[in-house]
């Protein structure tokens, strides 16, 4: 056990306040995010370079990564203790957002209300709520010793209102990062083996009971059966992996990519990010991404170990799932492994709400990290 | 909460990630590493367009460079249906009921076009732009042509009113062109789009269907030519015959497109080749020449009685003009004809339902090669030789005397007694006088005598020499669609009967049956095709000449420049004559045959020597008059021959003309051939001028001072000798 032992100070930093936040910077974490986010904005602006409607879009990127950046660096120089004491307002917050875009002043785009325009900017709640839900749980679950079923009731509610909300716009990809994070923070939070194992029992019926009593409109019930079939693979799918395939080791290099240029793959600039990536710079350079995606994982799960208690490991999981079934399902669906649904890649993506909400919880773990000294 | 098991949790979370990773991984480096080939070959699917860039198809040139068929650029106004249809989907086009809801479903969208089109000074009505819609003629996907050759305005109006007139499209087509109008247009033969069954004989696929294409042929070191669905192909005539020739060879220009099928680069760009020139053996001043005074043959006799007495119909009639050296053809006109110029985008409807109706003549037919009929006398040549080579007529000068009636030696019922034209006493004829004189019964004679002695001559003596004639099957000319022609014989009399016992009274050879093939009547059919070529055999001495209107194909140097131009081309393909066979005679024998068939116009007892007393042709004509019976019409006017009818010269020109319905060889045919044959002979044909400018006035302009040339020249007479060349005056 090597995560509790730096209070064991050495006599050459003694002069100094060990527990100060700042001596606590994740560099490692910080380092990879920023790699990241300019891969991203290289990405963005090769996805987007060769379509005349997109070509500002770069800079709106970059802009985002600013307010997103200085957004996150103000969380993580809050103690994310006092974060928690907030959770019910964040909480009632986000929940008012995500019914407020169901009601007219939301943004259709695609048939789903997802979104709040503000002149030229869009946002989307779902985005703070998975923030601001995270919190709740971590507040919620991280102040008992034991997960009775009671406490378990409680925070499957917490977890059950936006997802609920969110799957009536209907989105449902959020709805699955919502219950991605549900399952992290659960397993983590402490629930008994058989609660889980009742849940998970629970869930399956309930769906099942959901789909099969009709109560679903038709639209809805395709897009599940359409998000469960992956047989006869759309447009979408056939081109994002010819894209990526077609990129071999190396790639065809910057700006080369005949798929890229053509913008054959839809949404190359967000939710099919990935294949630029694997078209223009190969196996080594997607590669290269999804394991610097890697080490991000890797050092949140490391924050959530040596978190100073209970809420801040939680905090730290419940990030960690959302990037996790994040990646996994925008890169596996780019690969063919994963049904599609519209989720961005974090920090990679174009997107305001994403690239902000994603800065915003690393903010939030190195919050974390920085103040585990401290009480 | 529990630490331990916090961290035994979270080990597991671990666990999940690490494997959902790695499963990343593995799937990226299947996809990148493994799957790659095939993946790139659909990533360069998607983005490359290979698009087939059309040359221009070659040109054809008489024997002298003149180009009499050409290219040039039309824009036409075209319907495409299929936006319109679905307006109107859900209702069925067969069903009448419906077709008229369609109708005024879609009434307003033509009477807006119909508008347009009349006010851009193109008259049109709706109902007009109604009958293209439904028109049969052309695929259901298939624009169909509104407005032809329209002006650059016309364009322009319609490109920028899209929105407004829905299924209006203006295209540019490169079609052919005719400087001479109607001139040879069977021969020519014309383009048209190619239909399932050539572009599957092409090598090439049929859009939409599953059928294989063949496995192309072409001729010996000729590379075959890709078709595909849209193209222009030679549907008759020389168009179709020297289509390898005339082709281009498409350009493929590849480029790469994005999703949206917008250009982005052109990757590779190989031009057309423009397909060769083909220089046909044809004259176009004696083919002009051959065709106007055929028309005005039968335009002028039409109407009128032959001499004995019945109604003239002349529904058709042609003329052809061979080298009989080489077997090239100089001329070969066909009556009625069509104008090539009104069919450049498709044949309209109306003008399909005229020429398909056999009331109007069938003008597409080229009846000169696919018109059968009975050679009437023109065959006795055949039938004498047939009687010398099988030595029923010996060397000596054996007579006949002819009473004008031949009576059968045994007959033993039916039809025993026949007789000459009008019952002619034509006396003592020997061969070479029969043939001058025309005498029936001389081959009577002959005919009689060579069935009752079939022991020793075998069942078919004029037969076999008719085959050495090449009678009875096709003459083997490139351009497709020729009769084969008939030779009656026992045994396909035989064969047809049994065949088709209900269509024949018998399947027997009877003795009349000889007598009526000697005489070129009964089953014989000709084609007049065939008949120049027997008698370019005749004038040659012999030898079968495969007949071709066509002697090389060649490359124009500099494309802007007149294509048969001296120095101006280069030879791709000589098409070279070919020798199909010979017939064989004694010098004794074809002297026999020629001073017969030389006294028909120089003998003053010759059937068509009043023809020729008046004003002979410049050099001595030998032929044969031919006059076929037909029941209950007027006879089959024929005429055949060769010159110049010299001994030991070279003959120029075979020529055969037949027009049925007319009257006698000597009233109809005969006349026309002297008509044709003495500007030719005497080397003045009429230059004939292109229909088109600034061509006309050029040649119109030469013409004329050619005609003040010779003027001047006549009148100084004598004292054009004393005028060195060079020194003449402008």
């Amino acid at each position: 056990m090597h995560t509790s032992t730096g209070r064991s100070s050495t006599p050459r930093v003694a002069a100094r306040d060990l527990t100060a936040p700042w001596h606590h910077v994740d560099g490692v974490l910080a380092a990879v995010v920023g790699v990241i986010l300019v891969m991203g904005s290289v990405m963005v602006y090769g996805a987007t370079r060769y379509t005349e409607a997109k070509t500002g879009l770069v800079v709106r990127h970059v802009g985002f990564i600013v307010v997103g950046v200085a957004l996150g660096v103000f969380v993580a120089t809050v103690d994310y203790r006092r974060l928690l004491a907030w959770w019910p307002f964040l909480y009632g917050g986000s929940v008012l957002l995500l019914l407020g875009v169901l009601t007219p002043l939301g943004a259709t785009v695609n048939g789903t209300s997802g979104w709040y325009r503000l002149g030229p900017l869009s946002f989307q709640p779902a985005e703070l709520a998975k923030l601001a839900t995270i919190i709740s749980v971590a507040a919620f679950l991280g102040a008992a010793d034991r997960v009775d079923w009671q406490r378990l009731a409680v925070a499957l509610g917490l977890l059950a209102v936006p997802l609920g909300l969110v799957l009536a716009q209907p989105d449902l990809g959020s709805a699955l990062v919502f219950a991605a994070i549900a399952l992290g923070m659960l397993v983590v939070g402490g629930v008994r083996l058989r609660h889980l194992v009742a849940l998970g029992v629970l869930a399956v019926a309930g769906v099942a009971l959901v789909v099969g009593s009709g109560m679903l409109d038709d639209y809805q019930q395709d897009r599940l059966s359409n998000f469960l079939s992956t047989d006869g693979q759309s447009y979408n799918v056939t081109q994002a992996q010819t894209a990526i395939s077609s990129g071999g080791l190396t790639g065809y290099g910057f700006g080369e990519g005949p798929q890229t240029r053509g913008g054959f793959v839809p949404v190359q600039e967000s939710d099919f990010i990935f294949t630029v990536v694997g078209e223009e710079f190969g196996f080594i350079g997607s590669g290269l991404l999804v394991a610097l995606l890697g080490v991000l994982i890797w050092r949140i799960w490391r924050v959530a170990q040596i978190a100073a208690d209970s809420a801040g490991t939680l905090i730290c999981v419940g990030v960690l799932s959302m990037f996790l079934f994040h990646i996994f399902e925008n890169i596996g669906m780019t690969l063919g492994m994963m049904p599609v649904t519209g989720i961005p890649l974090p920090f990679v993506s174009y997107g305001g709400s994403s690239i902000v909400a994603s800065c915003v919880a690393v903010g939030l773990v190195e919050s974390v990290h920085m103040h585990r000294f401290t009480r | 909460m529990d630490t331990d098991s916090a961290k035994v949790r979270l080990g597991a979370v671990g666990i999940v990630a690490v494997s959902l990773f790695l499963a990343l991984f593995a799937r990226l480096w299947f996809l990148q590493g493994i799957e790659r080939q095939e993946f790139e070959a659909a990533s360069v699917s998607n983005r490359l367009r290979v698009i087939q860039t059309e040359g221009p198809r070659g040109r054809i040139l008489d024997r002298n460079g003149r180009v009499i068929v050409d290219n040039r650029t039309t824009i036409v106004v075209t319907l495409d249906r299929e936006p319109l249809r679905e307006r109107v989907s859900g209702l069925d086009e067969r069903d009448p009921e419906d077709l008229e809801k369609i109708r005024e479903e879609l009434s307003e969208e033509f009477e807006s076009t119909a508008a347009a089109l009349t006010s851009l000074s193109i008259p049109t009505t709706a109902e007009d732009i109604w009958e293209r819609y439904t028109d049969k003629r052309y695929s259901p996907q298939e624009p169909v042509p509104v407005a032809e050759d329209v002006g650059e305005e016309v364009e322009q109006y319609f490109m920028e009113r899209t929105a407004d007139y829905p299924g209006v499209l203006v295209e540019r087509r490169t079609v052919r062109e005719y400087p001479y109008g109607s001139l040879a247009a069977h021969l020519l033969g014309y383009v048209g789009e190619i239909n399932d069954e050539e572009l599957l004989a092409r090598g090439a696929e049929v859009p939409g269907s599953d059928e294989e294409p063949a496995t192309t042929t072409t001729l010996p070191g000729q590379e075959p030519k890709p078709y595909e669905a849209g193209d222009s192909i030679g549907k008759t005539g020389v168009e179709r015959a020297y289509e390898q020739d005339l082709r281009a060879v498409p350009g493929e220009r590849t480029i790469e497109v994005n999703a949206r099928g917008e250009m982005l680069d052109v990757v590779s760009d190989t031009p057309p080749v423009p397909g060769e020139d083909v220089w046909l053996t044809i004259d176009i001043d004696q083919q002009a020449l051959a065709e106007a005074a055929l028309a005005e043959k039968i335009e002028s006799i039409r109407g009128g009685r032959t001499s004995d007495g019945m109604d003239i119909e002349a529904p058709q009639g042609s003329v052809v003009i061979t080298d009989p050296e080489t077997g090239e053809v100089r001329a070969m006109a066909s009556y009625p004809t069509y104008d090539p110029r009104l069919i450049v985008n498709g044949i309209p409807t109306a003008l399909w339902e005229y020429y398909q109706d056999p009331a109007n003549g069938l003008p597409l037919n080229n009846w000169a090669m696919q018109g059968g009929y009975a050679p009437g006398s023109t065959f006795k040549p055949i039938t004498a030789l047939a009687g010398m080579q099988s030595g029923f007529i010996g060397p000596g000068n054996e007579t006949f005397y002819d009473q004008g009636v031949y009576e059968l030696q045994n007959c033993s019922g039916g039809k025993c007694e026949f007789q000459n034209a009008g019952r002619a006493r034509l006396g003592s004829v020997d061969l070479t006088r029969s043939l001058t004189v025309s005498s029936d019964v001389y081959y009577y004679w002959i005919a009689e005598n060579l069935w009752l002695g079939r022991g020793a001559y075998g069942e078919t003596p004029i037969q076999d020499t008719a085959e050495q004639f090449g009678l009875g099957s096709s003459t083997g000319i490139e351009l497709p669609g020729e009769l084969s022609g008939r030779i009656p014989t026992p045994q396909n009399r035989r064969e047809a009967y049994e065949a088709n016992p209900e269509a024949f009274l018998t399947g027997d050879w009877y003795t009349g049956d000889n007598l009526n093939t000697a005489i070129g009547q009964g089953d014989v059919l000709v084609t007049p095709l065939q008949l120049a070529n027997a008698y370019a055999t005749l004038g040659n001495g012999g030898t079968v000449m495969r007949p071709h209107v066509a002697f090389q194909t060649t490359r124009a140097i500099d494309a802007t420049q007149p294509p048969g131009e001296e120095g101006n081309y280069e030879v791709v393909r000589t098409i070279e004559p070919e020798e199909l066979g010979s017939v064989e005679m004694t010098p004794d024998q074809y002297g026999k045959l020629f001073q017969g068939l030389l006294g028909v116009t120089q003998d003053p007892g010759g059937t068509a020597s009043s023809v020729w007393a008046a004003n002979p042709t410049a050099w001595p004509f030998a032929g044969k008059t031919g006059t076929a019976q037909v029941r209950d019409k007027a006879d089959t006017s024929v005429f055949a021959g060769w010159g110049p009818a010299v001994p030991g010269q070279a003959p120029e020109y075979a020529i055969a003309v037949i027009i049925p319905e007319s009257g006698f060889g000597s009233d109809v045919a005969a006349p026309l051939t002297f008509e044709i044959l003495t500007p030719i002979s005497e080397g003045r044909v009429d230059p004939v001028c292109p229909l088109v400018e600034p061509e006309r006035s050029e040649c119109e302009q030469d013409k004329a001072a050619a005609y003040e040339r010779l003027a001047a020249a006549t009148a100084a007479g004598g004292d054009e000798g004393d005028t060195a060349p060079g020194t003449e005056e402008p």
